[in-house]
């Protein structure tokens, strides 16, 4: 489960994503701002949109709220030997439930590999997607898959997630 | 119910301790004050499942409060919202909303619709059988989970009663204006408490699920509401995409990483 060096991944992961946030969440707007076709979602309103209609913004949100290592579940009556690995967040296997509807970044060895292979930072947020992305269902979320970077929908904007397959 | 007659058999017996596995440690000659597993608790899980599976159109609504654990131990809770309207033996329609927006899921006995409004996101998959089956193909080909699934499961043999290392009857308390008894069960990873309706049909009106397998003890709690004598009609089963709507592949949970 958690154990020290998991902690110290942990750590690591958070001092990572702080620093890398700072300097990548405005990349993506700014490529935004050049026009094209990219995909993008209504911004702003959210305080006045009635409930149920509102977006919240959670673009704000300490990035240690998406590094997850269990959530509680909903139902007893399920096959227990299906979600009892506790770490299979992490490949996206289990969501924790209908209410849990996003995708953590979790561990450290994920996120390591995300820096190396794609352009842009797991765990960062972006305002809008590129223009190549292609929308797919997976475990009852939306996810845009652009090559080789992931995004999750997230308020009006939009989370770089690890793949989550 | 054979899985029932052999619980109350088992357990009809008396146990010194709480061992793990009650059914394989039980010594023959045992003698205590209480027994482990009360059968009174498990006979009114079996009634009420009994009844849920008898009612056959209704509108159940819930609000859950859940917990995300953070790396450290550190625990975040969260809230969400389902309403399903219900027409046995095949038929559902589930609204969800959470902090990322709001989800659907039609289900007419034919078709399966995903749909996600705020990007008119949808899509559909072939299926024919009952609710308990729906909520079993969801969950195991595409990790997708309909909110209060086990009210399609209790009162069916997929809802085994045979496994409880612990129930009991904890007394009668209010939830909301009901009366309901209260009971608790602890099996395998996880603890959890049920207040079924007391006066009337046998309701189920709040669970609480508590893992144990991690040391955060992560926790949710769902109340529910129920209108017995529902409104809706048969076609807000059948989902129609608006202007705009855009088919989007639904990908089986079970793909692996190219």
């Amino acid at each position: 489960m958690n154990t020290a060096h998991g902690t110290k991944q942990a750590v690591l992961l958070a001092t990572t994503l702080s620093v890398l946030l700072a300097t990548t969440a405005w990349r993506p707007a700014e490529a935004a701002g050049r026009g094209g076709h990219h995909v993008q979602r209504g911004s702003g309103g959210a305080a006045h949109a009635p409930r149920g209609g509102a977006q919240l913004n959670n673009a704000h949100a300490d990035a240690r709220t998406r590094n997850v290592r269990n959530t509680s579940v909903n139902t007893v009556n399920r096959n227990v030997n299906v979600n009892r690995n506790v770490n299979v967040n992490a490949h996206g296997d289990y969501h924790g439930g209908w209410d849990n509807d996003y995708h953590p970044v979790a561990t450290a060895a994920a996120v390591t590999a995300a820096v190396g292979v794609t352009s842009a930072i797991v765990g960062s947020i972006v305002n809008s997607v590129p223009p190549n992305c292609a929308p797919v269902n997976y475990g009852g979320m939306i996810y845009q898959r652009c090559g080789s970077t992931w995004y999750q929908p997230q308020g009006a904007q939009y989370v770089v997630v690890n793949a989550p397959y | 119910m054979k899985r029932h007659i052999l619980a109350a058999a088992v357990f009809a017996g008396t146990i010194a301790t709480v061992p793990l596995y009650a059914q394989e440690t039980l010594p023959a000659s045992a003698v205590a004050a209480t027994t482990a597993v009360n059968p009174a608790a498990v006979a009114a899980l079996r009634d009420m499942g009994a009844h849920l599976q008898a009612l056959q159109r209704f509108t159940v609504s819930t609000e859950l409060t859940g917990e995300r654990v953070l790396e450290d131990g550190q625990k975040l809770q969260h809230t969400a919202t389902a309403v399903l309207d219900v027409d046995r033996p095949n038929r559902v329609r589930v609204v969800m909303r959470s902090a990322r927006g709001t989800r659907e899921i039609f289900y007419d006995g034919k078709t399966v619709w995903l749909y996600t409004p705020a990007q008119k996101y949808y899509s559909s998959v072939p299926f024919d059988s009952n609710l308990a089956e729906l909520v079993d193909h969801l969950r195991a080909r595409f990790g997708v989970e309909i909110p209060l699934a086990d009210l399609f499961v209790w009162g069916t043999p997929d809802a085994p009663a045979d496994q409880f290392e612990s129930a009991m009857y904890a007394g009668q308390d209010y939830v909301g204006t009901d009366v309901c008894n209260h009971y608790a069960f602890r099996e395998n990873d996880v603890d959890w408490q049920i207040w079924i309706k007391a006066d009337g049909n046998p309701l189920p009106r709040k669970l609480v699920i508590t893992r144990r397998d991690d040391d955060a003890r992560p926790q949710s709690t769902s109340i529910i509401d129920w209108v017995t004598s529902p409104t809706f009609r048969t076609s807000v089963f059948v989902f129609r995409p608006p202007v705009g709507a855009k088919r989007v592949e639904l990908v089986p949970a079970s793909a692996k990483k190219e």
